[in-house]
């Protein structure tokens, strides 16, 4: 077919310019953002060049933190739970909260434990606060099988659920492994407490944005032990830095047979415990 | 070009254009330099105080009680743990010293089911018959081990040795006769023991005691303490007026949980004070408060008080009956 329809001469002619046109603008976009990215990267450089991220005095390419909870030895005291809430000015609710302890009590002759946390209305009741925690002594005279606690916290995965449901990109993992929320960017749309398989996270109706655990972000990067850690007074919390081989989460992850929680959904946590039973998730 | 094509251009041109200048101006120039997110937030969130300031903290005031917590069973649970957060101590005012320690300690030490069983436990209620735990255990040096050792001793020879070497300033029958020099008479026998050994190894000094104490065996201790515990505390009521009994009464609250009420302590490791001579525990408290007379448990609880607090205390122990509130009540 050598003789063109005119109509469609004149559709190509058209197509022709319209492609010219695309390509001329997506040239002038693209330039226009590789300028923006020059001057992006030129704002960047002398602050990564002069010192060290995010402060001066910490390098967060020189740590990998790790936590490790060691439940054999947790008494369920909820002295890590308070600290927590101090530290990081968590709302003084029993419900809203940023690490909590469950109680796992194994009762003769049933197959099912019986779990439950400091938000109970019966460990409210046996504190007497919504601000102070204790457990209720509620298995004194009950025949126990078996009966432990469990310490729960953000896991601070390697690929978190919540950060990849984040729309806004308030919520990341830093370098040094630790998951934290802009709480500038949060919408507040709980997406992310939606996502997390661990249940970790939480909103605070207070500053109207999500919330959740930072390993201590403040305390750690200044050299301390999380607020958790620090408090417990039987050792139960290891707190450390995996790339130091003599610290405190290298020797308890090298020295026992530990386990995390949840592997399957493909988060890779990176909270390590010792001493859980089967029906622990 | 057709018009409308033109028209068409100019609208995706000027819509692309203010996309991305929308875009530049509402991202934050720190967004996308380390990934999806702003990495100004990172050096934000680690900007924010420390609210726990850790036992070193603490230490750089209370070195003594520092160095008691530190060396014994309670060395893991840190200072804020029963104090509450340092964070503006002492700056803002001071911390809190937990009043119902009854409460605080089961938190760990209730026996439950669920608690491992390294973890000393006790059923509260049949360990302490409703007592307070601080009547018996110091919380920065909990094990009562070697504290309440039993005193065996000759009531006799304890007698000879006082009317030989003490009777002269203590008093024939312990009360002494001057308001500066203790009574001894109805004293705990372990509480005297505790003293004595102490000026006999250097631990404690005085002027008068040390020369005194350092050629007693420790038999003669022994005889000596179930002597004065073996005596009648009634003593004269002492002629000095050193403050006002009432106020002092306030301030001894605080002294309640380990030397009872009105002076008279159930633990005998601590000295009773009731009825005791005014002016000789004036100069004790001072000299707890000075740090001449070491122990940190004193040390803490006389640091606070002032010269007025310290002889309205004295006057208030110097009034009360030295005898159990049970017995006075028994009598005629």
């Amino acid at each position: 077919m050598k003789e063109i329809n005119p109509a469609l001469a004149a559709r190509r002619k058209f197509l022709k310019k319209l492609g010219r046109a695309v390509t001329y603008t997506g040239a002038v976009i693209g330039a226009g953002t590789l300028v923006n990215a020059q001057s992006t990267a030129a704002k960047s450089e002398p602050g990564a060049a002069g010192g060290s991220f995010p402060t001066k005095d910490y390098d967060w390419t020189k740590h990998r933190w790790s936590y490790g909870v060691d439940a054999t030895k947790c008494i369920g005291c909820l002295r890590c739970v308070e600290a927590c809430k101090l530290e990081n000015d968590v709302p003084a609710t029993a419900h809203h909260f940023r690490t909590w302890v469950e109680r796992y009590v194994y009762l003769e002759g049933e197959d099912k434990p019986r779990i439950d946390s400091h938000h109970d209305p019966v460990n409210i009741e046996a504190s007497g606060s919504q601000r102070e925690y204790r457990f209720a002594n509620s298995y004194k005279d009950a025949k126990v099988d078996k009966a432990f606690f469990v310490p729960k916290l953000c896991n601070h995965c390697l690929h978190p659920a919540c950060v990849q449901v984040c729309p806004t990109g308030a919520t990341y993992r830093t370098k040094d492994g630790v998951v934290l929320i802009d709480h500038k960017y949060c919408i507040g749309c709980a997406y992310c407490v939606q996502a997390c398989p661990y249940g970790a996270r939480f909103f605070n109706y207070e500053k109207q944005v999500s919330d959740k655990c930072t390993w201590c972000y403040h305390r750690i990067t200044k050299g301390l032990q999380p607020a958790c850690v620090e408090v417990c007074p039987v050792g139960a919390r290891i707190f450390g830095d995996l790339d130091d081989k003599k610290s405190a989460i290298s020797q308890f992850v090298r020295n026992n047979r530990v386990r995390v929680l949840k592997p399957e959904t493909g988060n890779a946590p990176n909270v390590y415990y010792v001493g859980l039973d089967k029906d622990v998730i | 070009m057709p018009k409308h094509i033109f028209r068409l251009i100019v609208v995706l041109v000027v819509f692309f254009a203010a996309a991305s200048i929308a875009k530049w101006y509402f991202t934050a120039d720190s967004f996308y330099k380390y990934g999806h997110y702003r990495a100004d937030s990172v050096p934000e969130i680690a900007a924010q105080e420390p609210v726990l300031q850790t036992a070193r903290y603490c230490q750089s005031c209370h070195s003594e009680r520092h160095a008691q917590w530190s060396a014994n069973n309670h060395k893991s649970v840190t200072c804020e743990v029963c104090h509450g957060a340092a964070r503006g101590h002492p700056q803002n005012g001071k911390l809190p010293i937990p009043k119902d320690t009854a409460k605080l300690c089961s938190l760990c030490h209730e026996a439950m089911p669920e608690r491992p069983r390294t973890q000393p436990q006790v059923a509260v209620a049949q360990h302490s018959g409703g007592q307070q735990c601080i009547v018996c255990h110091n919380p920065h040096a909990p094990k009562l081990a070697g504290v309440v050792a039993p005193v065996a001793g000759d009531v006799a020879a304890g007698g000879s040795k006082h009317a030989a070497s003490c009777a002269s300033c203590h008093g024939e029958k312990g009360i002494s006769p001057n308001d500066s020099w203790p009574n001894l008479a109805g004293q705990h026998a372990a509480y005297l023991v505790r003293i004595l050994a102490a000026y006999k190894s250097g631990d404690q000094k005085d002027v008068v005691m040390t020369p005194l104490a350092q050629p007693l065996s420790t038999e003669d201790i022994q005889n000596l303490a179930v002597y004065y515990a073996s005596l009648s505390c009634v003593a004269p009521p002492s002629q000095s007026r050193v403050g006002d009994a009432a106020a002092g009464k306030a301030v001894a609250a605080n002294c309640a949980a380990c030397h009872g009420e009105t002076g008279v302590g159930s633990n005998p490791a601590w000295p009773n004070l009731a009825g005791q001579k005014p002016v000789y525990l004036v100069n004790v408290l001072k000299a707890f408060r000075a740090g001449l007379r070491k122990d940190p448990m004193m040390a803490g609880v006389t640091r606070g008080l002032s010269d007025a607090d310290i002889a309205n205390l004295a006057a208030y122990y110097a009034a009360q009956s030295c005898q159990p509130a049970t017995q006075v009540r028994n009598k005629p």
